[in-house]
């Protein structure tokens, strides 16, 4: 194989060195509530990349002097296992960790009702396992996805992908060998899809204006796409409470719940006979009241 | 009908009252948080699978003494911050680990909340759940603890904060319980279930 | 580490039980918690194992780097541990630079498996006098319940044992290509104890840990010999512990080597 010789990145075909089409992404596969010490976590592969996000939170900013009266405050920190890539990385976090770090935070400071925990920090743990182009829009994705399995409330998921250029044509999603091509264009685009609101965007390479829309306009689709699996992702953990079962349900082993056949829907609204007894016990406790939503 | 929403996707696009977890925007009302909605009923809100405490006023919570301060103590109730409980009025003998169920007094606006009115438990266990499963974990009118005291026999108290405590009776068997009830809190016909699972365990 | 009050209050009810030889999950004072490993996760990874010692998880990987030998061993290559404590796997992690207990842990592990020379280092030597290799360990808590020394053993060697050694051609990798793997002479493996009152359990869970007063590691190989002692934190031992520790601890590990 005549490794140094001209690459084909995007062939008559209109396929790319992997087989795929210029506006597909690399397979992505997303679970949620992996961790079980985290207030909210995820665990995303995209490609070969492999990313591990756990959130936690909100609660008491250290050093106290960073607090923001009004508002709760984002710790992002992006980091990358020193053997996520292929010559090992010194642990010690480098100034590329830092920035990712910088604009993944701001990114979803935007998407988070920081106004409701004023006084705290939501702090995000982002740690690549595995990587191979494209890990701060998987970190993004993931810690999304782990923000909503934490219970903190957000106007939108914030979903990213990277778009870019190879060989003249623009592509979605490259990978690390798209990235090594002499007229490459990297660009990261993160955003809110309801509202088309842009939070991450970062490019490096040579772009023409027509070129930036061109990506733009892919990103859109490619974004959608992206969403789909982080919704999935977070939906997958419960089982659905209609009857009919439409959609394949997570394997659950317990015999408890197979065992009972489920009677018709209206639950909630029947009436229970039992009627709240006080209790009498040594300690005099309070009787909770009833509180259903 | 119900179903499960993620943050961003729409509740209802009709001109509804809005209740908890949601907002609007351009007509349309989108869900904050992982949750269940009724498209059934007359308020757009999520109720949601996945959360935190918030304290709020008049809540009963169970909480965990963690120091002594001159004028109080500071307890643990799961909240963003430990919360202040003033020494006035107290009698009960209150230290480090102390086991309490308590009252918030008032929360201020950076959701500190401030505890009165201690009860000491002495023994037992405490598990923690989720703080959004509290209200299944009740019942309507207390039906759901009632069915756990009777199906094992424990003292059992549920802290609005999501933490319990139980002594007596059967300890496993409840927290059993319990965690089926936090991981079906959103499907029908729980309260039957889990009295069935109880007394067909208590042989 | 600081420490979760709810935890605390479980420790008198973990003494009491122990009086009587109970454990709170029901094991006995010298069985191991549920341990499972897989391996071979990642792509750039030359080596990788994940570990689940009970609900405390960890991941190893394993880097090769070429470079220059020491002086006074031209013909032999090493290796290097380091562990990462990080905040994903306890509430109560912190970020910044390595806590004296990562520290404490990386050394450790990295004892047992050097002293007991489980990499033959002459293997990791390419051009004597010249190049040689230097393989990175590099082990991350994921979730932590207690015992991590252990969990942390067992990903190490587990990682290390069958790793692709990369091909070196000029004193640089040659990218996807690989010389062999690389066999282990030895698979020493840590033990740990929690001394909690009179009685000594193996592998603590985060509720063990937190009641303990004292803490004891042992390494052992397959052979019968023991390649690390280290008590940790601040009560004591006697004797009599060290001995039951380290003959709980040769057949305790034996048990987990086979799954490696």
């Amino acid at each position: 194989m005549k490794k140094e010789e001209k690459k084909e990145y995007v062939n008559k075909k209109g396929l790319r060195l992997d087989g795929r089409k210029v506006d597909e992404t690399r397979p992505i596969k997303i679970t949620a509530g992996v961790l079980k010490n985290a207030k909210g976590s995820c665990y995303l592969e995209w490609g070969i990349n492999k990313v591990l996000v756990s959130v936690q939170g909100p609660r008491e900013v250290l050093p106290k002097h960073m607090a923001n009266p009004l508002k709760a405050i984002v710790k992002f920190t992006y980091r990358m296992a020193a053997f996520s890539v292929p010559d090992r990385k010194n642990p010690r976090p480098g100034r590329r960790d830092i920035e990712i770090s910088k604009v993944c935070g701001e990114a979803l400071e935007k998407a988070i009702l920081l106004e409701k925990y004023p006084n705290t920090q939501i702090e995000v743990w982002a740690q690549v396992l595995d990587s191979n182009a494209g890990s701060r829009v998987a970190v993004l994705t993931a810690a999304s996805v782990a923000l909503a399995d934490a219970g903190i409330p957000m106007k939108d998921l914030v979903t990213a992908v990277a778009v870019g250029r190879a060989d003249g044509k623009i592509i979605v999603d490259l990978n690390k060998e798209e990235e090594d091509a002499p007229d490459a264009v990297d660009m990261p685009i993160a955003m809110m899809t309801n509202s088309q609101e842009i939070v991450l965007l970062q490019m490096d390479g040579l772009f023409s204006k027509k070129e930036w829309e061109e990506a733009y306009e892919m990103s859109l689709k490619a974004l959608e796409d992206v969403k789909k699996h982080q919704i999935n992702a977070l939906k997958q953990q419960f089982k659905e409470p209609i009857e009919t079962k439409t959609t394949e349900k997570k394997e659950d082993n317990q015999v408890f719940s197979k065992s009972l056949s489920k009677n018709s829907p209206s639950d909630e609204t029947k009436k229970e006979k039992h009627s709240s007894e006080k209790k009498v016990v040594k300690t005099e406790e309070k009787e909770i009241k009833s509180e259903v939503q | 009908m119900k179903k499960i929403v993620a943050p961003g996707e729409v509740v209802t696009e009709q001109r509804k009252k809005m209740g908890d977890n949601v907002y609007s925007l351009n007509g349309k009302i989108y869900s904050e948080v992982i949750g269940i909605t009724d498209n059934e009923s007359t308020m757009a809100s999520v109720v949601a699978l996945k959360g935190f405490y918030m304290p709020k006023q008049n809540d009963i919570v169970i909480g965990l003494v963690v120091s002594e301060l001159f004028s109080g103590f500071l307890v643990d109730i799961g909240a963003f911050h430990w919360s202040f409980m003033s020494k006035e009025g107290i009698r009960e003998p209150l230290k480090r680990g102390s086991v309490v169920s308590v009252k918030v007094l008032r929360v201020n606006e950076l959701n500190e909340a401030d505890l009165a009115e201690p009860r000491v438990f002495y023994g037992g266990e405490i598990e923690k759940i989720s703080p959004v499963k509290v209200p299944r974990m009740i019942g309507k009118n207390g039906s759901m603890l009632e069915v756990l005291r009777r199906g094992t026999n424990c003292n059992l108290i549920i802290g609005r904060n999501g933490r319990i405590w139980a002594k007596g009776g059967n300890t496993e068997l409840l927290f059993k319980a319990i965690k089926i009830i936090e991981e079906e809190a959103h499907l029908p016909n729980l309260t039957n279930k889990v009295t069935e699972f109880l007394s067909k365990q208590k042989r | 580490m600081q420490k979760d009050v709810l935890l605390e209050l479980k420790s008198d009810k973990i003494l009491n039980n122990l009086k009587e030889g109970k454990r709170a999950d029901g094991r006995k004072l010298d069985e191991y918690r549920k341990i499972k490993i897989e391996k071979d996760l990642f792509h750039n990874a030359e080596g990788s194992a994940k570990v689940f010692l009970g609900n405390t998880e960890v991941i190893a990987g394993v880097k090769f780097i070429p470079g220059a030998p020491y002086p006074d061993s031209p013909a032999e290559g090493t290796i290097s541990v380091g562990t990462e404590l990080i905040p994903l796997a306890s509430p109560y992690f912190e970020s910044g630079p390595p806590s004296m207990d990562s520290i404490e842990l990386a050394r450790v592990v990295d004892r047992g498996i050097r002293e007991s020379k489980a990499v033959d280092f002459k293997k990791l030597c390419v051009k004597e006098g010249e190049v040689v290799l230097i393989g990175f360990v590099d082990i991350y808590a994921i979730n932590y319940d207690g015992n991590l020394f252990d969990a942390c053993s067992i990903a190490a060697i587990s990682a290390l044992n069958q790793a692709k050694i990369p091909k070196i051609e000029d004193g640089k990798v040659v990218k996807e290509e690989f010389s062999g793997k690389l066999k282990l002479e030895r698979k020493p493996l840590l033990s740990t104890f929690a001394k909690i009152g009179n009685a000594l359990v193996l592998d603590p869970d985060l509720a063990e840990e937190t009641a303990m007063q004292a803490r004891f590691s042992v390494a052992t190989t397959e052979d019968n010999f023991v390649s690390a002692f280290q008590k940790g934190i601040s009560g004591s031992l006697k004797k009599d512990d060290i001995d039951n520790a380290i003959d709980i601890a040769f057949k305790a590990a034996k048990e987990i080597r086979k799954m490696i």
